[in-house]
């Protein structure tokens, strides 16, 4: 009997498994078949280096160089604003707020994760997009320097609760045996305790990358949109996702430009692996030290 | 004068009373051992000297512990500078997961004790030479720190504490997760560290204080019993309690 | 793994279309497409219902776009439009042997609006043209301040991109293979060009009729510097002297047949027409 049980509770668990790998593999196959249908007719590199993105041009141009540099400005921005941030908040609640001020902001930055990328997005665009085109006295505030500000402050909740879950998790020991070397508090935080958490930490910003570059809504209404290669951070631009998003639903099924948005899924996922391969690497060279 | 004077000293653990009125006065140059059964306080009395108990929430303290003469609950003292002067190696070998010469040289970096690479590499040598790890680690200084055995990282722990030149030692069951060999290597070290340093250390096992240390500290429900020259406490204790528990009738 | 991919394809599909037609024998007409027209028709079916009991009338928006596709896969039986079918539908169409038909029901004019404080208020054709190319960047050059025009335009596939783009940017010259500025900036819908131009006195942006308010400024268009500017109104769009109008269609699968029928007779009536005039589009006539 009981052990009949575990014959159909381990069944279950390994179907489940199986499950998710099929689905990811369906996914991805899908994407595939889609995307690289679109490169039997146009080339690759030509896709990646033009910089006209004019899919419903009577001859229409596919040229997401302009997307790229897009998507790639604004997270990068991001994370220049979100990792300190979300880093040092996170020390601050793990080390250095008293238990009832951790507890309320803890809570504060969990609901700031529930928050809808929509309602951010519109929060953003009605406050953040009028004061950054007036405080840098910009044509419009429309711009990826917005979109960075509104993305960052989407990723650091969850930069802040994993490598929160981090710097905790360093032993208790690292610490006592800095203090008692005479080290101050900061020091042992910077030198010993947030050099344990590395990894975490780097973990907890690949994930808050992975929301950013992913985002779509809140960039779709924040950045303006301009297919054209940025400049500066104060231009308008747009990203990969909000592409996809915004012409899907318009296209023709089947058609060049409906194959061409599953291409982009396809960089945009080629992308992502070469992100997360990178600090995979640098997570491994790490541990050997 | 005595290096350590502890005066009355009471402390807290919230509502739990942990030390009760101690006083006790230990000798510079000397191994000072303390003994009792576990949870009596002796950990706790050890931490109280470098204030490393400060960083445990719900800490209070009454009393005095004077070093050279100066309480170090007084609200001037510099605790970091304190901790500095007073060393510790903990139960557990604790060296921070960073390479070996990091490790050493990291008291002498953030306390700016030196900042010239040739004195923190000097300063390196001499504190993994007197632990005796200078020869298999000369070679291996850039390896990470976790890749020793133990006892290898607790001889790396008492070298790091060595490094910023503190005028007293404090160990606490450094041997309690070693093999037999490798407790008496790091007991050997000890004995040679008297001569400059003042050590106290808080042992579980009653022969290593017997082998290595002069003066003996007997401490039982958070208060201290008895504290005599180390021969006395184990032949011929004054105290029925100290005779119950070295003997072996309880503990 | 392959067959398993090709049940997932199979199937999946095959199982939406079942769905669908077993609805479509129920009294229901299923309206989709632009969501410029979406408010408009959704009265029209409202109104129609209450005097046709048993039916049911479901109209979704998704853009001109989406309508025709629907209707070419037979998922729909009305779909709405801002623009004429493309040529790459009506092929795609026959292959599924469908054959679209078109009915005009209104008229929609565009509206090129700027901030209330933008002295500009009157442009040529030819200016919005070059605006819109990005050949006149700067608001000095039509009269204006000191200051970098910002472009609004809507995505790419939506109606009144095209349309715009078909009767400024290429002049109604079907050979032109001209495009909006790639520094313009693709607005999600309207409602974000009408609030970005709320908002901004350097942007320059083009909405429905709906949109204009007293909040903001709409612009008079002449055809060339010889001609009158005409500011956009019910009457200028009638008697075509505006010169940004554009049909709104409802296009359906062969001649319509019974209840599509009277619903679309319905919506040309006088009836219908005013429902036009309610919601702030034109009628295809004046004195309804």
């Amino acid at each position: 009997m009981r052990k009949s049980l575990d014959y159909i509770i381990e069944t279950i668990i390994f179907i489940c498994g199986m499950l998710s790998i099929i689905f990811v593999v369906l996914i991805f196959s899908f994407l595939l078949k889609e995307g690289l249908s679109f490169f039997k007719d146009f080339s690759f590199i030509k896709f990646i280096t033009n910089q006209f993105w004019y899919p419903n041009s009577k001859i229409p141009s596919f040229g997401i160089l302009p997307l790229i540099c897009g998507s790639v400005l604004v997270t990068l921005g991001a994370c220049l604003i979100a990792v300190p941030i979300g880093v040092m908040t996170a020390l601050f609640i793990s080390e250095i707020a008293p238990k009832g001020v951790r507890d309320i902001l803890k809570s504060l930055v969990e609901l700031m994760a529930a928050i809808p990328s929509v309602v951010i997005g519109f929060v953003g665009m009605v406050t953040i997009v009028p004061v950054v085109k007036n405080i840098f006295n910009l044509p419009t505030g429309l711009s990826a320097f917005s979109g960075s500000i509104m993305l960052g402050f989407m990723a650091v909740p969850t930069i802040v609760t994993i490598s929160e879950d981090a710097i905790r998790s360093v032993p208790g020991q690292y610490k006592e045996g800095a203090l008692a070397l005479g080290a101050t508090k900061w020091q042992t935080l910077r030198r010993i305790v947030l050099k344990a958490a590395m990894p975490g930490i780097i973990a907890a910003i690949m994930l808050g990358i992975g929301r950013v570059i992913g985002e779509t809504m809140a960039v779709m209404m924040i950045t303006g949109n301009a297919a054209h290669v940025p400049h500066s951070i104060f231009d308008p631009i747009r990203t990969m996702t909000s592409t996809i998003a915004a012409e899907m639903g318009e296209t023709v099924r089947g058609g060049m430009h409906y194959k061409s948005l599953f291409a982009i899924g396809l960089v945009l996922f080629l992308i992502t692996f070469i992100v997360n391969f990178i600090a995979d690497l640098f997570l491994g060279k790490n541990k050997n030290l | 004068m005595s290096k350590i004077e502890i005066k009355n000293f009471n402390l807290y653990y919230g509502n739990f009373h942990a030390l009760k009125d101690i006083s006790i006065s230990i000798e510079e140059k000397r191994i000072t051992a303390m003994i009792g059964p576990s949870g009596c306080g002796k950990s706790t009395l050890l931490r109280s000297i470098n204030r490393i108990n400060d960083t445990i929430e719900g800490v209070k303290t009454e009393g005095e512990v004077n070093i050279e003469g100066v309480n170090i609950y007084n609200d001037n003292v510099d605790v970091d500078f304190l901790r500095r002067n007073v060393g510790m190696v903990f139960q557990r070998p604790n060296p921070f997961p960073i390479s070996i010469y990091e490790n050493v040289a990291f008291g002498l970096r953030v306390n700016r004790i030196a900042s010239s690479k040739e004195i923190i590499d000097e300063t390196v040598e001499k504190s993994l030479k007197s632990v005796l790890l200078w020869d298999n680690m000369k070679d291996k200084l850039h390896k990470s720190a976790l890749t020793l055995t133990l006892e290898q990282q607790q001889r790396l722990c008492i070298a790091r504490g060595i490094a910023v030149a503190p005028h007293i030692i404090l160990l606490d069951e450094p041997c309690s997760s070693l093999d037999p060999v490798a407790t008496r290597e790091i007991e050997e070290l000890m004995i040679r560290l008297k001569d400059d340093y003042t050590i106290v250390i808080v042992t579980h096992n009653m022969q290593q204080a017997a082998r290595i240390s002069q003066d003996t500290a007997f401490m039982l429900l958070g208060k201290l019993i008895e504290f005599s020259k180390t021969d006395k406490i184990f032949t011929n204790p004054s105290k029925k309690e100290t005779d119950d528990y070295v003997s072996g009738r309880f503990g | 793994m392959k067959n398993l991919v090709y049940c997932f394809i199979v199937f999946v599909p095959l199982f939406f279309t079942c769905a669908h037609d077993n609805k479509a024998k129920t009294n229901s007409i299923q309206i989709k497409g632009s969501d410029t027209i979406i408010n408009l028709i959704q009265v029209l079916a409202e109104n129609f219902v209450q005097s046709h009991q048993n039916l049911n009338i479901s109209v979704t928006g998704g853009g001109s776009g989406t309508g025709f596709a629907s209707l070419i896969n037979k998922t729909c039986n009305i779909a709405m439009s801002s623009r004429e079918i493309g040529e790459e539908e009506v092929v795609l169409a026959k292959q599924n042997n469908v054959e679209p038909i078109g009915f005009k029901v209104g008229l929609d004019g565009l509206v090129v609006i700027v901030n209330k404080n933008n002295p500009v208020s009157k442009l040529t054709l030819a200016e919005l043209r070059n605006i819109f190319m990005a050949k006149i960047t700067n608001w000095k050059e039509v009269g204006g301040q000191d200051k970098t025009i910002v472009v609004l335009s809507r995505e790419s596939n939506s109606g009144t991109h095209m349309f715009f783009k078909e009767r400024v940017i290429r002049n109604n010259d079907i050979n032109s293979s001209d495009e909006f500025t790639i520094h313009s900036l693709m607005m999600s819908s309207s409602q974000a060009v009408y609030d970005e131009v709320l908002q901004n006195p350097n942007a320059l942006g083009y909405v429905g009729m709906g949109f204009v308010n007293n909040k903001i400024k709409g612009i008079s268009v002449s055809l060339d510097k010889n001609n009158k500017y005409v500011y956009p109104t019910a009457d200028t769009i009638i008697d075509s002297s505006y010169p940004i109008s554009r049909p709104l269609y409802l296009y359906t699968d062969g001649k319509p047949k019974g209840l599509v029928e009277i619903f679309i007779d319905y919506v040309l009536s006088n009836e219908g027409q005013k429902v036009v005039i309610d919601t702030d589009f034109i009628p295809l006539k004046k004195n309804y």
